[in-house]
């Protein structure tokens, strides 16, 4: 060991300085790496989030090189107003502007609105408080809602909603995709979560994913039905919850509840039920216009 | 000390293992090794940090005042894991989401401060390095090993692909769920330090 002896490293001035230098640099370091990589990582998040819109829609394996073609050619974006239910691009655009956000217009506001930034602001005209045992605490006012229209465009093959609660460690974020009937549950995948890898985490396996397709949201009270829970019985409603996380598994069980409710998409949900039923009506004087997205 | 370069790699691989025979790094080696995919990443992230880090704070060593010692090389350490995590999402996001919060917690992976405050306090930048390396290989070999039993046995695939079909899927092999879980990765664990101390039997403690 070679040290100087005018040098003291004990010195509190040396002390100082070199907690203040390794900080400097460190935080430059990192910094500099998390603006660099930022837009590959903000580019592989929105990727991810379609390629999962895609298989929860039920396109089995589309390269990622793909994605953003077949998401741009067969789905529809809407942003609705949760408590209406009503398409409300662009009153989400003047109440971003109030948040802080400004976007040109309503196209943009649609593809650039980010509900989690928006219900994480808690600002009062994008967000809602709520209580609710999914623990998101704050609700976004605006919501994305995915449709998949057929190959000619001409009719809706599903509905993707977004859906998100806390699990045991981490917001569970996913999307739920239902069929037209808005009855019959399509699938549900998530895109982020952080639950224990083999337990928690099996929320992503497949052997819990392929329980929910064919699944009844809504029981004959009209109230949600399905549910996340231990030994299920073979019925229209009822998962099987995953061993070892009974958490994990009820947080699913609130998400649904919630976001199929009152509070979440339930709004939305009855205005397609109301039109469907005024275009079937209407379809039998006049045919085939079923314009109401 | 005076190691040649072989033997500072070599040495945590089989003779001084940091999970065999230190028994640290336990933690992360239970949760990540339910596929082999992960422990891989896990591996190579380890080990990167473990040589870069041992490097950087061998660099410094002189100057590193011995009352802030330790959160200095935590700085350091945590600015390395940062980064790699940063990398693994830009470029690696799958992998990076399935690892999810392990690659984070490497942080606090015994193998990365044990070998910054017991080699790298007192030896040069290029030995630390190689020190490093080996420690993340040693520990990456135990990964691995891990992984691959627990993969195939649990779900008999290895790196996704399918080795034994499933009874589920109309094959013929059962799968077992206990190596889906975490206790399996001591046993797997236990067999290894078992085998490892009957080939070298100079590290069974003595009793």
């Amino acid at each position: 060991m070679q040290s100087d002896k005018s040098f003291d490293k004990e010195s509190p001035l040396n002390v100082i300085l070199l907690a203040v230098v390794l900080c400097v640099v460190c935080s430059l370091v990192v910094s500099t790496a998390a603006v660099g990589l930022r837009s590959l990582q903000d580019a592989n998040v929105l990727l991810d989030k379609r390629a999962n819109i895609l298989s929860v829609a039920g396109f089995e394996d589309v390269a990622s090189g793909d994605v953003n073609e077949v998401f741009g050619k067969r789905f529809t974006v809407e942003l609705i107003d949760m408590t209406t239910g009503l398409p409300a691009a662009s009153e989400a655009m003047e109440a971003m502007k109030k948040a802080g956000k400004e976007y040109s217009g309503e196209e943009e506001t649609i593809a650039k609105y980010d509900q989690i930034w928006a219900s994480k602001s808690k600002k009062p005209s994008i967000s809602d408080p709520t209580d609710d045992a999914t623990l998101i605490k704050y609700r976004e006012k605006f919501s994305h809602v995915y449709v998949l229209k057929s190959e000619d465009g001409s009719s809706v093959e599903k509905y993707v909603f977004p859906v998100r609660g806390y699990g045991l460690w981490s917001m569970m974020k996913g999307y739920l995709a239902v069929e037209p009937d808005l009855q019959e549950i399509a699938g549900l995948t998530f895109y982020e979560h952080g639950e224990t890898p083999g337990l928690g985490g099996e929320i992503k396996s497949e052997r819990f994913k392929s329980q929910w397709p064919g699944k009844q949201i809504y029981g004959e009270d009209g109230e949600v039905a399905v549910r996340v829970i231990k030994a299920a019985p073979k019925d229209d409603y009822s998962i099987d919850a995953l061993s070892g996380a009974t958490i994990t598994s009820t947080g699913v069980s609130n998400m649904m509840k919630y976001w199929m409710g009152p509070e979440g998409f339930g709004p939305y949900i009855e205005q397609k039920k109301d039109g469907e039923t005024e275009t079937a009506q209407t379809t039998m004087t006049k045919s085939g216009d079923q314009d109401n997205g | 000390m005076g190691k040649s370069n072989k033997d500072l790699i070599m040495d945590p691989v089989f003779d001084n293992n940091p999970i065999a025979l230190q028994v640290l790094g336990i933690c992360s080696a239970l949760a990540v090794t339910t596929q082999l995919s992960t422990s891989f990443v896990m591996a190579i992230a380890v080990t990167i940090v473990t040589g870069c880090s041992s490097a950087a704070i061998a660099a410094i060593r002189d100057r590193i005042p011995s009352s802030i010692r330790i959160i200095v090389q935590m700085t350091i350490i945590a600015s390395l894991v940062i980064l790699v995590d940063l990398v693994l999402k830009a470029f690696a996001f799958k992998l990076s989401q399935e690892l999810s919060v392990f690659v984070g917690l490497i942080i606090t992976n015994c193998i990365v401060m044990g070998r910054a405050e017991g080699f790298a306090m007192k030896n040069n930048v290029k030995d630390s390095f190689m020190d490093g390396i080996g420690n993340g290989l040693g520990y990456g070999l135990i990964l691995l090993i891990v992984g691959f039993f627990r993969e195939l046995f649990g779900s008999g695939k290895l790196f996704g692909q399918i080795v034994l079909p499933l009874k589920a899927d109309g094959g013929w092999y059962e799968p077992n769920g206990l190596m889906l879980l975490s206790p399996s990765a001591f046993f797997i664990i236990g067999f290894f330090i078992w085998a490892l101390r009957t080939w070298k039997p100079d590290q069974i403690e003595s009793a």
